[in-house]
């Protein structure tokens, strides 16, 4: 019982983060019909200028309980780049697909020596800072608090994200959008300005994820291309462009990789790709997608 | 005019090895090596639309394929190392194509992007059979039954080995050839052009897509074969996503509305890479900058310029 | 006389709208059907059922005696049925003549050729140069087909079903989108070209009612998913309700006044 509980928290936990990762890709492509490679690059860049900030917050006399805010924060600051992003695939928006695909991965390849110049080669992490809010007991487990503050921060992205898009107007444009372009720009809608900030949103959500993964994990160079498969795992299986699917989507690569890890670790991903290729047999578009063809 | 311009590269790849240093002539194999793997490529991507991004699974098979044969069952015969290793692919890509053929775009790059990290998974975690994250061995096979014991390494691969991949070069291409201007070529990019007409006229879409990507990875194997030999090691990162990206990079670096773009692309990428990690340790910042560039300016790449040029100097002389 | 398209009690639902409903319809050699009717009214169903594009919720639809439901688009082709749309379908990157080749490649079953090259077969290329003659297109063989002006790539894209050598070509609004005056002429050129190639029957489907009154041997009017008429045009258009119900006013050609 003990094991499973592990198991689903640690799956939870996964799938929380990934969460964020995988909405902000569903956002993009559902609105720009862009698929972001470089989705591991922003988490990565996440993930170490969150570290950065703490470190230098911690040197400066910060209480160390203050750093959950200071990773959202730095999250949210990275993410800035977001606009400066957008603005370089402009160029590539009424082109075929591919060209799309490969700017992204020119931007895979940038980062990776980005991170590296201001980073370096070595992993970074934040060593037992995560301990700062001590632990929880859940049934026989002693679980962290600040992996449950993440789950419960990542729930509430989510329920915020849903009501954000069929409540407010930005949401209902944003919505509009996706459905169909052209119509927007008929009825006045700067499409220009809603493509920028929709991409920094999805921008941010994948920063902001990573930033909050540190604590428990290392930040390091093998990071932007790893989480691309895991992320990519996440929205296939949930369908491109669906909300629910990301939440979906998370949650079963998430529990399945705990699962494998503990179970028979030699399974791991080849799990994960397994379910992807399954669903896609059974179900083309996913879970919660349209089938495409 | 253009057989002309080939029969020139081609004495003039031959001849490299008279006029280059050892160290150079070993970076002409890889630089034959993708030719083989991206004439395959283009052949889905640019001839078929659809653009894959694990086209390195099939790479990798080939790599795996001779390290296999070679030191596990001591196979030494390089053309049967090569028919096995790119008859496995194509057994793979069977089943894979059967399945990614029925979508396009994006969902096809997603789809085979997860194959090719499969095997990637399956190679590194799978120690006892893999070799894991080390690989496998590739040993020295014999080339047409010649075994050229008395050479050391650098020297065959310089020498007779060199030779012999310009020969398979020069053959795969000319198979390539003739497939693209054949009916089924003119089928193939009938699909890209416009899937649903092409039906209406009698074209057998998902079957000449699934024939198209057995054929990619065919040469995919066979590139990947010789670059195992290259090296003297088949290793999980052939098989790794960002490989395949590489892959992709090449042959749009080349031009892949063009032939000969993809051989072009080939050779470019591996001696812009060289010159690269040579200048500074912050090489692949430089490659995705280029990368940039290419695909906002010159999206028909090198090839396409040329043709540019070619055309505007037409233009500009009166005939 | 032997039916060559034959729709028996043909039936579609989706859900609980019945698109088509017990349809009857047969086609025969040297026919020219016009299928007419008003939007929504079932025509497009029907012709997606009698095209093999979509499987009947009951009934059957025969070519040349054979079960054709649902077997799609290439298989079509295949069994001798061509159709040509009303959005033109272009390969644009594709020249006039590798257009025609591919459909003229497919009907001669030459696909699966890998090694001989499209350029040097001489069957292959005289017929592309016939079909192209017959719509005019004959000094374009070269051109790509995005360069071709609009009513042009109009006629590659009817030319292309042409060269499947179809014995029977459905015609889905032929002349939409091009100009009054061109309308007729290019109604001509189609019904010369299909008899000079071969073709044995043409089901169209056309809004302009005096392009069918000129041309049709019979017209088939749907309303409701049903068949309001099946008849020969001078009897089609002395019969007052069902000019009401189907055109604003007779077409010229059957004149004013009483039958």
């Amino acid at each position: 019982m003990t094991a499973f509980l592990d198991v689903v928290l640690g799956g939870v936990f996964h799938a929380a983060v990934l969460f964020l990762v995988a909405a902000g890709l569903q956002l993009v492509f559902g609105v720009q019909k862009i698929v972001n490679l470089a989705c591991g690059s922003f988490y990565a860049l996440g993930a170490y200028f969150g570290i950065s900030a703490v470190s230098w917050c911690l040197a400066h006399g910060m209480a160390p309980a203050l750093f959950l805010p200071v990773l959202l924060v730095a999250g949210l600051v990275a993410g800035l780049i977001g606009p400066f992003i957008e603005a370089l695939l402009l160029t590539v928006y009424h082109r075929d697909e591919a060209f799309q695909l490969l700017l992204t991965f020119a931007l895979v390849l940038m980062f990776q020596d980005v991170l590296r110049f201001f980073w370096g080669a070595d992993p970074q992490q934040l060593g037992d800072l995560v301990m700062t809010y001590g632990r929880v007991k859940v049934g026989a487990l002693q679980v962290p608090t600040y992996n449950l503050l993440v789950i419960g921060a990542s729930v509430a992205i989510a329920a915020g994200l849903g009501a954000f898009l069929q409540k407010t107007r930005f949401g209902r444009i944003l919505r509009a959008t996706a459905e169909n372009r052209e119509m927007s720009l008929a009825m006045g809608v700067n499409v220009r300005w809603v493509y920028a900030s929709v991409f920094t949103l999805g921008t941010m959500l994948g920063t902001v994820g990573g930033a909050l993964v540190v604590p428990t994990a290392a930040a390091s160079l093998d990071m932007p291309v790893e989480l691309v498969v895991e992320a990519f795992a996440v929205v296939v299986i949930g369908g491109l462009g669906s909300m629910r699917g990301a939440l979906a989507g998370a949650l079963v690569v998430g529990l399945l990789r705990a699962a494998a890890i503990s179970w028979y670790s030699e399974l791991e991903m080849l799990a994960i790709y397994l379910v992807v290729i399954g669903v896609l047999v059974v179900r083309p578009g996913g879970l919660f997608g349209r089938p495409l063809e | 005019m253009k057989i002309a311009a080939v029969l020139v590269a081609f004495v003039a790849v031959a001849a490299l090895p008279r006029v280059l240093s050892p160290y150079h002539v070993t970076l002409v194999l890889p630089a034959l090596a993708y030719s083989i793997a991206l004439l395959g490529f283009n052949l889905l991507f640019g001839y078929t639309g659809l653009l894959s991004f694990g086209h390195a699974l099939f790479v990798a098979i080939g790599g795996y394929g001779a390290a296999v044969l070679s030191s596990k069952l001591g196979l030494r015969s390089f053309e049967a190392i090569l028919l096995l290793s790119a008859a496995a692919a194509v057994a793979v890509a069977i089943p894979i194509g059967l399945l990614a053929v029925r979508y396009v775009k994006i969902f096809f790059g997603i789809l085979t992007l997860a194959f090719g990290m499969l095997f990637h998974s399956f190679l590194f975690k799978f120690y006892d059979l893999t070799g894991g994250d080390t690989g496998i061995r590739v040993l020295r096979p014999s080339l047409l039954g010649r075994a050229y014991e008395d050479l050391d390494k650098t020297t065959w691969l310089v020498g007779p080995f060199y030779y012999y991949c310009v020969g398979l070069l020069a053959v795969l291409a000319f198979v390539m050839w003739r497939l693209v201007h054949s009916p089924f070529g003119l089928h193939l990019v009938a699909t890209r052009e416009n899937r649903r007409k092409a039906e209406y006229l009698g074209v057998r879409v998902r079957f000449f897509r699934l024939i198209a990507f057995s054929i990619s990875a065919f040469y995919g194997a066979i590139g990947g074969a010789i670059l195992a030999v290259n090296t003297g090691q088949a290793d999980p990162e052939l098989a790794y996503w960002t490989h395949s990206g590489e892959l992709v990079f090449m042959t749009v670096l080349g031009g892949f509305g063009n032939f000969f773009g993809p051989i072009v692309g080939a050779f470019s990428f591996i001696f812009l890479k060289d010159q690269l990690v040579g200048l500074t340790q912050y090489w692949r910042f430089w490659l995705g900058a280029i990368l940039i560039l290419i695909v906002v300016l010159f999206p028909r790449g090198l090839s396409g310029l040329v043709e540019r040029m070619w055309a505007r100097l037409h233009r500009s002389t009166p005939s | 006389m032997s039916a060559l398209v034959e729709a028996i009690d043909l039936t579609k639902r989706y859900g609980d709208f019945v698109a088509l409903d017990r349809v009857s319809l047969a086609i025969a050699s040297d026919e020219l059907v016009s299928i007419v009717g008003p939007n929504g009214a079932g025509k497009t169903t029907l012709v997606n059922l009698l095209t093999g594009l979509l499987p009947p919720t009951s009934g059957q639809v025969r070519f040349k005696g054979e079960d054709i439901a649902g077997i799609g688009p290439v298989m079509l082709a295949k069994r001798g049925m061509a159709r040509a749309f009303q959005l033109v379908h272009i390969f644009p990157e594709l020249s006039v003549a590798q257009t025609l080749a591919v459909a003229v490649v497919s009907q001669t079953s030459k696909a699966l050729r890998f090694f001989t090259a499209v350029a040097d077969d001489a069957a292959v290329n005289s017929r592309v140069r016939e079909v192209a003659a017959i719509f005019g297109l004959d000094g374009k063989l070269r051109t790509p087909a995005r360069l071709l002006s609009q009513g042009e790539k109009k006629l590659l894209d009817i030319a292309s079903a042409f060269a499947l050598s179809p014995e029977v070509i459905l015609l889905d609004e032929p002349t939409s989108g091009v100009s009054s005056a061109d309308k007729h002429g290019l109604m001509r050129n189609v019904v010369d070209a299909a008899r000079r190639a071969g073709v044995r029957a043409i089901i169209l489907v056309e809004h302009d009612m005096d392009l069918v009154a000129e041309y049709s041997t019979r017209i088939v009017a749907i309303q409701a998913g049903q068949i309001l008429a099946d008849r020969a045009p001078a009897d089609f258009f002395s019969d007052p309700e069902i000019v009401a119900a189907i055109v604003g006013k007779r077409p010229a050609r059957f004149g004013q006044g009483a039958s």
